[in-house]
């Protein structure tokens, strides 16, 4: 049996984000947030090991409250359990404290296989599974494609492509995973299902108080890293000519003639 | 407002620490006890691939260098795997001041715990300040792994590196957001400084045979691998196809090629000019075209003579990845997009058009040399 946990981040929708390009500025109003897309792949992955060889998902997040909209989209897609891990304490954790108390959250579920998704469309680090196996002394590998649990000897069996090669690793349960952004397409949420998680609404809510950490190793005095400040990125300056007309085939003689006489391409 | 939430890192935490939240400098009684200041040298663990040291570890050598140099230090590097050694030489051709040698059977075979265990013991004897790691697939598995071993922070992707005059401290920056905003981070209380660094982000530095440096072997314990084998192992041939961060030409395509087959149309005008095709994001997203051909912050910094963006929007993001791009050309249908702010030429059209447009004007052009007129 495979008793999976997943673990998944609450976004902003930065597909929507918008930053004026004139002012640099960042415009932040109505910006809805999501469930990171690369982690409802992993979803998509844990749920199909669950139907083809029995268990459970969990899935977990650390994340303000809002984030319980996040969890529940996921039950809607068929795992049996949600939990936010949310506390004031874990505030402003870089991703060291943030794993910390993730995988702290993870010793006390009865797990034998943690997938993660391959990075978040925020911050985009791929740290937080490595740091979580770290922490659990768990074996781990990233970016993969498929998974096969052989349940006699107790392995999960994943393939997986890197820049220059495909590779088949075996890992001893229980043992972390990361799944590569693309490899499934996630399954979409009925109607039906949206409104059944709704009235139940399952989501656990975990605080510190339940965990017991010290203080000191989470949250933003838990975090080796601080921002020390941020800065504009200078814009690159540039030409911008743009072609005066409706002519297409004029326009693109235009082109290639700057081009070549700028001696950029060669014909 | 910031400060009430819980967060997994990332912008809020960023916000809370602007606001003034003062970062308190006690530990977590789980980590080691160190003293900051026996830490010195920039260090960069490098990464051989197929039996050579791979292009970004060379370019980390490069970036390292200007640090190493403020900071008044030296160069080194963790050379870790079997049937290395010979290698190192080639490291203090690239610049390395130091190479430290790990070669051991048990690293025969590359999994992320045993080559981070070995890069995490050199650097814990030898105490380096700052440690660089390639953000090549396998760097970025390895590298905050290494970092969590040492219960220090790690900062994925910098872009660039600095020492704060005042206070001497190592800054490592990074676009947070998107390209609009350059995160300065610091690590307060622990080492090593940790960061990963994208391929080609720098440049490769220049080698030189008569650069004199020190190798020193060391045999540090590295462990067996515990519940992971390797079972199977295809190399991928490598096409012939340049990387689109060598190509001088990049035709690029974004989401408003609205569907695959858009691509083929670029293609053709790419292989014209002997160049390749690349994408936005939100092609990569949508499977049109491969990761490795993605251009932006999350993407490739690409460097080509002339890149086409077409039916980009032009995001921060994106544009970030062509700064250095000699010249832009915005192909959109939109005049208000955002690309011609970042464009040096602009065609304001249906890329339908405009593309198969600029594709006959070249093959006429060639026409007409190859009939001598
Ligand atoms: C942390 C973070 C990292 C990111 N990293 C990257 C990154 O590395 N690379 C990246 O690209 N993005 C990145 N993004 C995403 C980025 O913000 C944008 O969403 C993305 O670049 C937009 O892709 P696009 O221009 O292809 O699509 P869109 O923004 O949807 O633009 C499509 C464009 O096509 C034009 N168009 C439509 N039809 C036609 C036609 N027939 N002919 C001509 N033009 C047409 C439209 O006018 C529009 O301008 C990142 C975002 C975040 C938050
Ligand atoms: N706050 C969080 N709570 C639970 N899981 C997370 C959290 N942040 C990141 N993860 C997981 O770790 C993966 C890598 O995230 P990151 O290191 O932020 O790129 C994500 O795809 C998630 O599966």
């Amino acid at each position: 049996m495979l008793n999976i946990v997943v673990g998944i981040k609450w976004v902003p929708n930065t597909t929507l984000v918008n930053i004026d390009p004139r002012t640099g500025t960042l415009i932040r109003e109505g910006i809805s947030s999501i469930v990171n897309p690369h982690d409802l792949v992993a979803v998509e992955m844990a749920l199909r090991l669950k139907n083809e060889y029995g268990g459970t998902v969990t899935v977990i997040t650390m994340s303000p409250p809002s984030a319980i909209a996040g969890l529940e989209h996921v039950i809607g897609m068929g795992a049996d359990r949600g939990i936010l891990v949310s506390d004031r304490a874990f505030a402003g954790a870089d991703t060291l404290a943030t794993s910390y108390a993730l995988a702290k959250t993870m010793e006390r579920l009865d797990y034998n296989l943690i997938v993660f998704g391959q990075e978040t469309i925020d911050s985009s680090t791929a740290h937080i599974g490595a740091q979580v196996a770290s922490w659990l002394k768990i074996p781990y590998i990233y970016y993969v494609t498929e998974a096969r649990y052989i349940e006699d000897r107790n392995i999960i069996r994943v393939k997986r492509a890197l820049e220059n090669a495909y590779e088949t690793y075996e890992l001893e349960l229980p043992a972390l995973i990361s799944v590569a952004m693309h490899s499934l397409n996630p399954r979409r949420v009925s109607i039906y299902n949206k409104l059944r998680v709704k009235l139940e609404s399952p989501i656990e809510t975990w605080s510190n108080e339940i965990l017991g950490l010290e203080k000191n190793c989470i949250g933003l005095k838990g975090s080796p890293t601080a921002l020390a400040k941020i800065e504009m990125i200078p814009k690159v300056l540039r030409k911008n000519e743009v072609f005066k007309g409706n002519d297409v085939k004029k326009a693109a003689r235009w082109l290639v003639k700057k081009l070549l006489e700028e001696g950029l391409i060669e014909i | 407002m910031a400060r009430e939430e819980a967060t997994g890192g990332g912008p809020d935490r960023d916000l809370m620490i602007l606001i003034g939240l003062e970062v308190i400098l006690m530990i977590c009684s789980e980590w080691p006890e160190i003293k900051l200041d026996e830490y010195k040298g920039v260090w960069v663990g490098a990464l051989v691939e197929e039996g050579e040291i791979n292009e970004a570890s060379l370019q980390l050598i490069g970036a390292a260098k200007e640090l190493a140099d403020k900071l008044g230090t030296y160069i080194g590097v963790a050379l870790v795997g079997y049937k290395i050694k010979e290698l190192a030489e080639e490291l203090i051709y690239y610049g390395a001041d130091k190479v430290f040698v790990v070669d051991d059977e048990k690293l025969a075979i590359y999994y992320p715990s045993t080559y981070g265990m070995a890069i995490r013991k050199l650097a814990e004897k030898y105490k380096p300040e700052v440690l660089l790691i390639p953000a090549t697939l396998k760097g970025r598995e390895m590298a905050p792994y290494i970092a969590n071993m040492f219960r220090t922070g790690i900062t994925a992707d910098l872009t660039s590196m600095d020492i704060d005059p005042k206070s001497k401290e190592v800054v490592l920056i990074r676009p947070p957001f998107g390209g609009y905003m350059l995160a300065h981070i610091v690590t307060k209380t622990r080492r090593p400084v940790m960061g990963s660094v994208r391929p080609n982000i720098f440049s490769t530095p220049q080698r030189d045979e008569k650069r004199k440096g020190e190798i020193v072997k060391e045999e540090v314990d590295v462990p067996e691998p515990k519940g992971i084998r390797l079972v199977g192992r295809i190399p991928i041939k490598k096409k012939e196809e340049i990387p689109i961060e060598k190509a001088e030409i990049i035709v690029s395509g974004g989401k408003g090629l609205g569907s695959e087959d858009g691509f083929k149309l670029l293609k053709e005008l790419a292989d014209l000019l002997g160049g390749v095709i690349a994408g936005s994001r939100k092609v990569v997203d949508a499977g049109w075209i491969d990761h490795n051909h993605q251009v932006g912050q999350t993407g490739k910094a690409v460097k080509p003579n002339v890149y086409f963006a077409v039916a980009i929007s032009g995001a921060a993001q994106h544009v970030f990845g062509i700064r250095e791009a000699r010249r832009v050309i915005a192909i959109n249908i939109d005049p208000n997009a955002p690309i011609f702010e970042s464009a040096d030429y602009g065609i304001v059209g249906n890329y339908k058009e405009v593309i198969p447009a600029i594709i006959e004007v070249i093959k006429e052009m060639k026409q007409k040399r190859k009939t001598g007129s």
